[in-house]
């Protein structure tokens, strides 16, 4: 049941109820003027002209120096950012958005709709090669200034994913002024809209963003600059937030927390949806098209002591793709019980009575090896013996992507729609289908929940697509991770969106 | 530890202790080393002296278990250095001539290379295994041999026993054999112990460097990188191994130079 | 004179050349997809396709070296397959920091080991002190002495920070602050070093007639070791810091990458782990280039001052 003219938010938005919406505005007081947000991260960025950002480190100061066309709320509502509001055509393969008037790029030229015309163009340009293109591409069939603040995206289909796309990287507008004059260089010296001004990047020590003057949204932002220093590792974030040399510390694991912890003046802030970590194999060639050996494997696990360990108890075992939390996610849909015994049994029905052994593929990163060496362990208890290869955290992926990595966990951050995660992982069409999975049922349902903007339906469709997908096994789920900010307790309005990007433009520091 | 003997008697039995640990720490050790547990971190108590990892493993057990590799990839690579420098260095000091130029011309090309940096980038590429480990350090560390060698067999060449030896009509080959290798055995012994403990030290340096044996083998370089992130909640997962690597260092080095 | 530094420039090139083309063919043999490694999360089949044509990557490797060298030699190495950033720049960014920690360190490990080794005062004890510190120095592995640092001063005490940076521009002092325990860490193994080497020759110098004249001539203990012996016993050490820059930078290596320092090091380091091969080559060809140069200069510094050498 399509329904004609949507209003804005009332279908798309909403998206969650459980326990994400109550999250804003917890503290009191009024917003306070002034003063340096020092920030701590793992600064691994490569770029910073959003057209061709990948990095998760790059997107956090993206969202001060840009605004998207519609932003996410804490509970991954759709909310309006640069766009005041939208209209989806009857058909549903016309959006047009209003633009906010009287915006002005940083550089003093104005935003109107043929910025976002050229923005969305130059993304689409396979001369450009954005990596955003292969998202954007099979989607969009064109986008039209109607008006100086009218714009018309035109869809090949219907498709409510729309949005999501252009609450992050597809929806970061660059003023096209900038953009052509510094050609190359606009990687490192980005002009948008945002809050905050480009000051400078020295790398390996610090990034520096100082507030916007002319910022349009009224009031915003309070910090006068926002500076990302790098960081090697939690211990020496823990320590520079506990000498006061740093106010916020972000990428915190439930270990690393344990040093400041209930210590005065420290507040801590968990993410409010886990990153999903599962276990990953090709399902079309042997060995692991073999269903009896995925049970096996998915038998053997014990979801919960991952958990109780990597996480030190603080994430949830995962059933399946989607958190609790999200209004997608099906309580109903079961993964595999941990039962050795049965695992066993699996693995002789499979064809390998006397044990099976592979190469389990290892990232250099603390949580994967982690979870790699617990669960070599819990496999030896059901016959399967895994060797442990390590992999360079940044070589790993692409190696995931060409084929040469077969057995491997990975993690992937929830999206605001089920599209999402769930077509590029499990579509067949999927980019980011590094299993080769391929089930037509699971095809159709996702191809058909991807072109209705009706919410009962397609959760009744994710439902099915989700059920037949942890029955095939093209991965076996872990867990949801635990993860933490931690500020000093004068940091004041810091809201997580569970994309688990931080954003800082309406935070505000206490005297 | 200034006399000689003292220095010689603690790096001896550093060794005897690393062996000793090399061969039977599975029996020695009180918990299986790669067990997990749910008690993750914690400090150093009677049932885990050194405390538990961040899997909560025995760090103690791990550490016992970390001088097999040690110990193998130590004196693998100086079983390869010496294999490859001695015959390099007898060759340029005993014959002379061209062909110690081209000796002496191999040496310094080498022997300019950083080490720990060419051994970086190879194990880097070839992966680190075991055995590509000790070749790689083995094939780093041949040229200060080579070098060595080479000095001591030019000195010997010209002692009295040696012309008399080729006075009467030896072979090279047997004059090498009979002669001038007894007579610099020592110091290439000695230089095979001082070998040794730079092989540790390079190796553990590389785990170090994220270039180690693969998880979840009690690595000592390893285990000082991945407790190097929990330094302030249970700072002996760093502090056990580091210290295990830097007595076995130690040991051999005074052991090396002392005969020297 | 001038023939001999011929020589040895021509046979640097060489060696440069040829170390260049091994890294370069064993390197893009081994290599995955650079390609790949560039689009991370949005990596699909077809985007590294695409990418890979864009960037010449599936030209054959002796046409690709080819070019490599032919730009190398302009200065340009080309950008990075992980940052994008150019690597001369990057490169040219790291250089300030190593040369001051490795600048820094030797000098300071120069100061102690002729200081410790020179004073005549309470002789045996220092002696013995320094004998175990000398020790240390060579037998402890930088990491062990970085993290002890970090754990007594940062984690401890809390009187510094433990890693990180801080440029001038920054402030003085709390440069300062940030590079005192990466040096300390860095020169204790060339305290004990050049420790050893010029202790030797302390003992030769001081067996010399010119010694015993002074001695004679009544002149007090301190001058006669620090006026006399020193300068003479100083010479070889000076020369061994030239040798010894290879080892040097191994362990700078592993000290920019304790404290994290944002220096050629750790950017040596980062590039092998992530097998972003344009950087690994660069800086491996100039780690080559500059410890071949520093023991070509050194050599040339014993020669001249050694008359011997310089007539052979």
């Amino acid at each position: 049941m399509p329904q004609p003219s949507l209003p804005r938010r009332s279908v798309l938005a909403g998206a969650t109820a459980l326990g994400l919406a109550g999250t804003a505005r917890a503290q009191t007081g009024s917003p306070r003027k002034g003063g340096a947000l020092n920030v701590g991260i793992n600064n691994d960025a490569r770029t910073f002209d959003p057209i061709y950002s990948v990095q998760f480190s790059e997107r956090q100061v993206l969202y001060l120096v840009f605004n998207t066309l519609v932003k996410y709320g804490p509970d991954f509502s759709i909310q309006p950012e640069l766009a005041d509001s939208w209209n989806v055509s009857p058909d549903g393969k016309s959006v047009t958005f209003q633009l906010h008037p009287g915006i002005n790029f940083q550089d003093g030229t104005p935003f109107d709709a043929a910025v976002v015309k050229w923005n969305i163009d130059k993304r689409l340009d396979p001369a450009t090669a954005s990596p955003q293109r292969e998202l954007l591409a099979p989607v969009i069939a064109a986008v039209e200034a109607t008006g100086k603040l009218t714009v018309v995206f035109n869809l090949k289909e219907p498709y409510p994913g729309l949005f999501s796309l252009l609450g992050e990287r597809a929806g970061f507008m660059v003023s096209p002024t900038a953009y052509e004059k510094l050609g190359k260089d606009f990687a490192n010296a980005p002009v948008g809209t945002g809050a905050f001004l480009w000051k400078s990047w020295v790398r390996g020590s610090a990034l520096t963003l100082e507030r916007n003057p002319a910022y349009w949204e009224a009031g915003l932002p309070y910090l006068d600059s926002v500076v990302f220093r790098d960081l090697a590792g939690a211990v020496v974030g823990t320590q520079r937030l506990l000498t006061g040399e740093l106010d916020v510390v972000m990428e915190l694991s439930p270990q690393d927390i344990r040093v400041i912890d209930g210590k005065p003046g420290i507040a801590l802030k968990p993410i409010t949806l886990g990153r999903w970590y599962f276990l990953q194999w090709h399902v079309n060639t042997p060995p692991f098209d073999n269903a009896k050996l995925r049970q096996a494997f998915a038998h053997a696990i014990d979801r919960q002591r991952l958990n109780d360990i990597v996480m030190r108890g603080k994430g949830t075992v995962s059933d399946g793709p989607t958190p609790e939390g999200l209004w997608w996610n099906d309580p109903s849909i079961k993964a595999p019980a941990h039962d050795p015994a049965r695992a066993r049994a699996l693995l002789t029905e499979a064809g390998y009575p006397n044990g099976f052994s592979f190469v389990l593929s290892t990232p250099q990163v603390a949580a994967f090896q982690q979870l790699n060496q617990l669960l070599q362990e819990q496999l030896a208890e059901a016959g399967i013996k895994v060797t442990l290869q390590t992999v360079g955290a940044s070589e790993w992926y692409g190696r995931v992507v060409d084929g040469t990595t077969n057995l491997t966990p990975t993690r992937w951050v929830q999206r605001p729609d089920p599209d999402g995660l769930m077509y590029i992982l499990f579509h067949s069409k999927g980019f980011a289908n590094t299993t080769k999975y391929q089930n037509p049922e699971v095809d159709r349902l996702l191809d058909t929940a991807r072109a209705t903007y009706d919410v009962d339906l397609r959760k009744r469709l994710y439902s099915d697509a989700q059920r037949l997908i942890v029955a095939d096994l093209p991965v076996a789920p872990l867990i949801f991770g635990a993860e933490y900010a931690a500020m000093v307790d004068k940091v004041r309005d810091f809201v997580w969106i569970p994309d688990q990007i931080p954003r800082f433009r309406s935070v505000w520091k206490a005297a | 530890m200034r006399h000689p003997s003292l220095q010689r008697a603690f790096g001896c039995t550093v060794i005897a202790v690393a062996v000793l640990l090399a061969v039977f720490a599975p029996l020695l050790a009180p918990a299986d080393p790669n067990r997990s547990g749910v008690d993750m971190l914690d400090l150093p108590s009677l049932a885990n002296l050194f405390g538990t990892d961040d899997l909560g493993r025995d760090i103690f057990s791990r550490v016992m278990h970390g001088a097999q590799p040690s110990l193998l990839i130590g004196f693998g690579a100086a079983c390869v250095a010496m294999l490859i420098g001695v015959p390099i260095g007898l060759a340029g000091g005993y014959m002379r001539g061209r062909i110690d130029l081209l000796v002496v011309g191999v040496i310094d090309l080498f022997i300019a290379l950083p080490g720990l940096i060419l051994a970086l980038i190879i194990t880097a590429m070839v992966g680190a295994t075991l055995r590509n480990l000790v070749l790689v350090l083995g094939f780093v560390m041949w040229p200060p041999v080579a070098r060595l060698v080479r000095g001591q067999a030019l000195a010997v060449r010209e002692a009295l026993f040696v012309e008399a030896a080729r006075a009467v009509g030896g072979s090279h080959g047997w004059i090498i054999r009979r002669h001038v290798l007894p007579n610099i055995l020592r110091v290439i012994a000695a230089q095979f112990a001082v070998s040794v403990s730079v092989a540790i030290f390079t190796s553990a340096s590389l785990s170090f460097l994220g270039l180690g044996l693969p998880p979840p083998m009690p690595d000592w370089g390893g285990m000082v990188r991945s407790g190097f992130d929990y330094l302030s909640i249970n700072p002996f997962m760093s502090l056990a191994p580091g210290a295990a690597v830097t007595l076995t260092v130690m040991g051999f080095y005074v052991v090396g130079t002392s005969f020297k | 004179m001038g023939r001999l530094i011929l020589t040895r420039l021509a046979m640097m090139a060489v060696n440069v050349l040829a170390i260049s083309a091994l890294l370069f063919f064993s390197v893009t043999t081994l290599l995955g997809s650079p390609a790949a490694m560039m689009l991370g999360e949005d990596a699909s089949p077809a985007a590294v396709a695409a990418l890979n044509t864009q960037y010449g990557f599936d030209r054959p490797p002796i046409e690709q070296f080819g070019t490599w060298i032919g730009h190398a030699l302009q200065g340009d190495f080309g950008r990075s397959f992980i940052t994008r950033q150019s690597v001369a720049a990057a490169i040219a960014d790291c250089v300030p920091v190593t040369l001051e920690l490795t600048v820094f360190s030797i000098l300071l490990a120069v100061v102690l080991a002729v200081g410790s080794s020179t004073a005549p005062v309470a002789r045996r004890l220092v002696g013995a002190a320094s004998t175990a510190a000398i020790l240390i120095g060579v037998t402890v592995p930088n990491f062990m002495i970085g993290i002890s640092l970090i754990l007594a001063f940062s984690v401890g005490l809390g009187w510094l920070p433990s890693t990180g940076w801080v440029s001038w521009s920054e402030g003085a002092l709390s440069h300062l602050q940030h590079i005192l325990l990466p040096v300390l860490t860095l020169s204790a193994y060339y305290f004990g070093v050049f420790s050893i080497v010029y202790r030797a020759e302390y003992r030769d110098v001081c067996e010399r007639m010119f010694m015993r004249v002074a001695r004679a001539k009544g002149l007090g203990e301190w001058r006669v070791a620090f006026r006399h012996a020193m300068p003479n016993a100083i010479l070889p050490v000076i020369t061994f810091v030239g040798i010894s820059l290879g080892q040097l930078t191994g362990g700078a290596v592993v000290t920019e990458t304790i404290f994290s320092m944002p220096g050629t090091g750790r950017l040596f380091v980062s590039a092998i782990a992530g097998h972003d091969f344009p950087v690994m080559l660069a800086v491996g060809v100039m780690i080559v280039v500059g410890v071949v140069t520093m023991n070509l200069l050194a050599d040339i510094a014993y020669s001249l001052a050694n008359p011997q050498i310089r007539h052979e």
